[in-house]
């Protein structure tokens, strides 16, 4: 099965492999969908993991018992969809395929499953109608 | 014998219910099965409609005189400056005005709100005269507190517009949206084939004094647009290929509806105002069913780069390209997304097509038609 989760560390735990540990105690791939990592400061990863259910869970707990925060990917991009007037400025910087136009009802369409918490919608929103709740909803 | 109608015989058959109302798009669609003498007889008006970002936007409003009276000279509205410049009471609110303390809320939001019906808090300042003692006033108003509250937009529904898209390396935040670098993305604003001035683009029928459907309400066309310009060239459709004609309207925005007015903020830009306008075109005759018959296929515009300073023009496209969601420009496939709403436009189409049905919009004659040799010229430093 193929699970999204944005993993988010503090700069201690940037230093460590934590993503080839998984991969290695847990025979699982990690497909790592959008990354802000750096040296000496908090990092965030959004990663599809790719295994049986019992080896996504000894993953998950694994990265929690090592400091890492891990949040379905689903919760975190809100989107207030009732407020939407469909002009379709978001979809102009969704490359995952999460924020579509339907060509024949020009209706906005939201794939939540398909985000990878890039975030660019959040600022091409003239309504400002997404937030990234870091974690907060789940 | 070719078809002509006159003004007054389509209001005619409005009144008597029997007017044959479609709209732009059902146009285009009719006219790949019928020629244009078909549509012009079997067609009586044709709604058109756009629901896009308009920046030159913004709406007077008279407050109403306080006791003792106040000359109002500096006026804020939930902390956005307003006009103060106009005698004692009046102001304008300039949709694109933004707040002190908060650059993403501005005067598309203080309009907005007051359509809602929500309180404002006003502010005002003034120096203080014999007949206007009063220095300064901090209250509360609301649409049904303040005496006239009516939208004039001074350049809006723009006939055409070109794409936005930057070739620089790194991205660019501007009123047609954030712009990825290396040509990430490419942004246009309009509605194509429905869009008002692109099934008229002569402008018979659209002129001073027009009625049109304006964000919910009537409305009027009350002067031709500022930057209005009759001399951009045309394609063999008689299309201009790029930002050319615009209108002036007017309109109550107490009889507004926030469903057609929203207000905006454009990252790094600022903010701005969705305006939802709809018109009415008469089908007069052969010719004016020919303009309307347009397709998106038919309707170029020019694909600008947003990051060099004169803007240069890189390519043409059409709309049905920009539809499908991707573009070529030098061999890359660029993904299209549309700044106005398509899905809006419609509805404003419809509603406006629904009013005419029921006999509650009359079509009206312009008092007087545009100028047709405009240029527009640029500021210069002298």
């Amino acid at each position: 099965m193929k699970k999204r989760y944005v993993l988010r560390f503090s700069p201690e735990v940037v230093n460590r492999p934590i993503v080839s540990d998984i991969i290695k105690a847990f025979n699982i791939s990690v497909n790592i969908m959008n990354a802000d990592i750096s040296s000496g400061r908090a990092g965030m990863l959004v990663v599809e993991l790719d295994g049986s259910e019992e080896a996504l869970e000894h993953s998950v707990e694994y990265l929690q018992r090592h400091g890492v925060d891990c949040s379905p990917h689903v919760k975190e991009l809100v989107f207030d969809q009732e407020k939407c007037v469909d002009c379709g400025s978001c979809t102009s910087v969704c490359f995952s395929g999460a924020l579509v136009m339907n060509r024949e009802s020009w209706e906005l369409e939201y794939h939540a499953d398909s985000c990878v918490v890039c975030g660019l919608c959040v600022e091409a929103c003239p309504l400002r109608l997404f937030t990234i709740t870091r974690g907060a909803a789940s | 014998m070719s078809v002509t109608k006159s003004i007054e015989e389509i209001n005619q058959k409005i009144s008597n219910g029997e007017a044959v109302v479609v709209t732009a798009e059902e146009v285009s669609t009719m006219a790949r099965s019928m020629t244009a003498a078909q549509i012009a007889e079997r067609v009586d008006v044709v709604t058109t409609a756009t629901f896009g970002p308009m920046c030159s936007s913004g709406a007077f409003l008279n407050f109403g005189h306080y006791s003792p009276p106040i000359r109002m000279e500096e006026i804020y509205l939930n902390d956005v400056p307003v006009s103060g410049g106009l005698a004692a009471v009046d102001t304008y609110i300039g949709a694109t005005s933004e707040s002190r303390f908060d650059h993403t809320y501005g005067g598309a939001h203080i309009i907005e709100e007051l359509i809602a019906g929500n309180d404002i808090k006003l502010k005002a300042r003034a120096k203080g005269t014999d007949c206007y003692p009063t220095k300064e006033v901090e209250t509360t108003i609301n649409k049904e507190s303040v005496n006239e509250f009516y939208l004039y937009n001074p350049r809006n529904a723009y006939q055409n517009y070109g794409v936005a898209v930057n070739t620089k390396s790194h991205t660019i935040y501007t009123y047609m949206g954030t712009l990825l670098p290396n040509l990430g993305n490419a942004t246009y604003s309009t509605s194509g084939e429905l869009s008002p001035l692109l099934n008229d683009p002569a402008m018979r029928t659209i002129g001073i004094g027009t009625r049109i459907f304006l964000c919910g309400t009537q409305g009027y066309v009350s002067w031709y647009g500022t930057q209005f310009n009759t001399s951009k060239p045309v394609n063999e459709y008689g299309i201009p290929t790029s930002n050319a004609a615009t209108l002036a309207v007017i309109g109550d925005a107490k009889e507004m509806s926030t469903e057609y007015l929203k207000a905006a903020y454009f990252e790094k830009y600022g903010v701005t105002m969705f305006v939802g306008i709809g018109i009415p075109i008469p089908m007069l005759d052969e010719q004016i069913a020919q303009a309307c018959m347009i397709s998106n296929a038919q309707i170029d515009t020019s694909v600008i780069d947003y990051s060099e300073p004169d803007k240069p023009v890189l390519t043409m496209v059409n709309y049905e390209q920009l539809h499908s969601g991707t573009i070529e420009i030098d061999g890359k496939s660029i993904k299209t997304a549309p700044l106005s709403s398509m899905k809006k436009a419609r509805k404003i189409a419809q509603e406006l097509k629904d009013w005419i049905d029921r006999g509650e919009f009359y079509l009206s004659t312009p008092v007087q038609q545009f100028p047709n040799h405009t240029t527009v010229q640029n500021l210069k430093q002298r």
